[in-house]
């Protein structure tokens, strides 16, 4: 069995190797006439979702590290989610130790129950 | 709830794990079988199991990450930290060999005639053979360099070229020492020079072995278009791995063929 996939991958590069030998024009030219196929032509599945959006500017994966935001009313923690709660965790001050937990739900900003930053949840689609 | 909302990859359950550790099991107990009872059949089992299993694991991996696009940056990142980590310890691996070698050949005992080499011993002139495979690793580091560029710059007549010619060195290499391991004067049996020399240049040898499969497998890759100009990290393990290769040669020959000769 292995001994014929290994026949099977044989041919099959062998065929692809000559076929590039006889310069037939590349069967893959696209945007790439030399020959390697980039990302954008070729991503796939999760990977293609994911760069498709970084290039787009979003983040709906949360590759990026979250931005900075002042959290006040006017300029609250802007907190992505794909439902219609999710759970914030406020480091008050830095070092804190104790993180204060409470569920953050759609509609108007929340405060922090104990330091009183604003939070403000906002709908993300995922990419499909 | 269909798609997950993270970059991170949940792995599907696979039996690769299991069929790898009943490998290697049956591989070290039949080794000791092999040695005692003069049968190999409980390791030649374990020996196609872990064929197999390398086989089937790895071609998992492949279908998870190139055709169905589960290996996002982040799990890419992971996958770095992985062969370094590995290459890492690959580099303990062949300390202790030096170590060994440096701790008989800095302070050489009265049964080797309180010298280095140990009366006896007809070394290998460094600059015959041993030369020659330093200039064929060396070149052999170039041309896969070569390689990544090309992939990088979406040539692919010129990767495939460039990664050719890597594995091509790689062989002469193994070839080169193949004639040099028949032809040498002395045997692993012949004292602690000879268990050092062959124990060292023998696991570098394997090494280069498994380093210009890996690079074989990566020719195979590219001609089926399995890399992108920006997405190639099989690759890019592969070339890790032979620098690693070359650079432990360099250390075995200042060492072991020229300072210790």
């Amino acid at each position: 069995m292995a001994g014929r996939l290994l026949l099977r991958a044989c041919t099959t590069t062998t065929l692809q190797l000559r076929s590039n030998v006889v310069a037939r024009p590349l069967h893959r030219a696209m945007s790439t006439a030399k020959g390697i196929p980039t990302d954008d032509e070729q991503a796939t599945g999760l990977e293609r979702r994911a760069l498709q959006a970084l290039k787009r500017g979003k983040d709906p994966y949360s590759i990026l590290k979250p931005k900075k935001y002042a959290g006040t009313k006017e300029e609250p923690h802007i907190v992505p989610c794909t439902g219609t709660k999710r759970l914030v965790g406020c480091l008050c001050e830095e070092d804190n130790t104790a993180i204060v937990w409470f569920w953050l739900h759609e509609g108007d900003a929340q405060r922090c129950p104990s330091c009183g930053s604003h939070y403000q949840l906002v709908h993300n689609e995922l990419p499909h | 709830m269909a798609h997950q909302a993270h970059a991170y990859h949940m792995v599907d359950p696979s039996p690769w794990p299991l069929t790898g550790a009943v490998g290697a099991l049956l591989l070290t107990s039949g080794l000791a079988v092999w040695f005692h009872f003069h049968s190999t059949i409980l390791l030649s089992l374990g020996l196609i199991l872990l064929l197999l299993t390398m086989y089937q694991w790895w071609r998992d991996i492949i279908r998870e990450g190139t055709f169905q696009g589960h290996h996002t940056p982040p799990v890419q990142k992971g996958l770095r930290f992985g062969m370094i980590l590995f290459i890492t310890s690959e580099v303990f691996f062949f300390l202790g060999f030096f170590w060994a070698f440096y701790h008989s050949s800095l302070a050489p005992t009265p049964e080797l005639g309180g010298c280095w080499p140990p009366t006896g011993i007809t070394t290998l002139d460094p600059f015959e053979v041993p030369l020659l495979n330093t200039a064929v690793l060396l070149a052999s580091g170039v041309t896969v360099t070569w390689a990544h560029h090309s992939i990088m710059e979406g040539e692919r007549e010129q990767a495939i070229h460039s990664l050719t010619l890597t594995i091509l060195l790689g062989f002469y290499f193994t070839f080169l020492q193949a004639m040099e391991y028949y032809e040498a004067p002395f045997t692993i049996a012949d004292g602690v020079y000879g268990s050092t020399f062959f124990v060292a240049t023998g696991f570098h040898g394997l090494h280069v072995i498994i380093g210009s499969t890996f690079l074989a497998v990566c020719l195979l890759r590219q001609v089926q278009y399995h890399f992108t100009s920006g997405h190639h990290f099989g690759f890019e393990a592969a070339a890790w791995y032979w620098h690693f290769v070359d650079v432990v040669w360099l250390f075995l020959y200042i060492s072991i063929y020229w300072w210790g000769s």
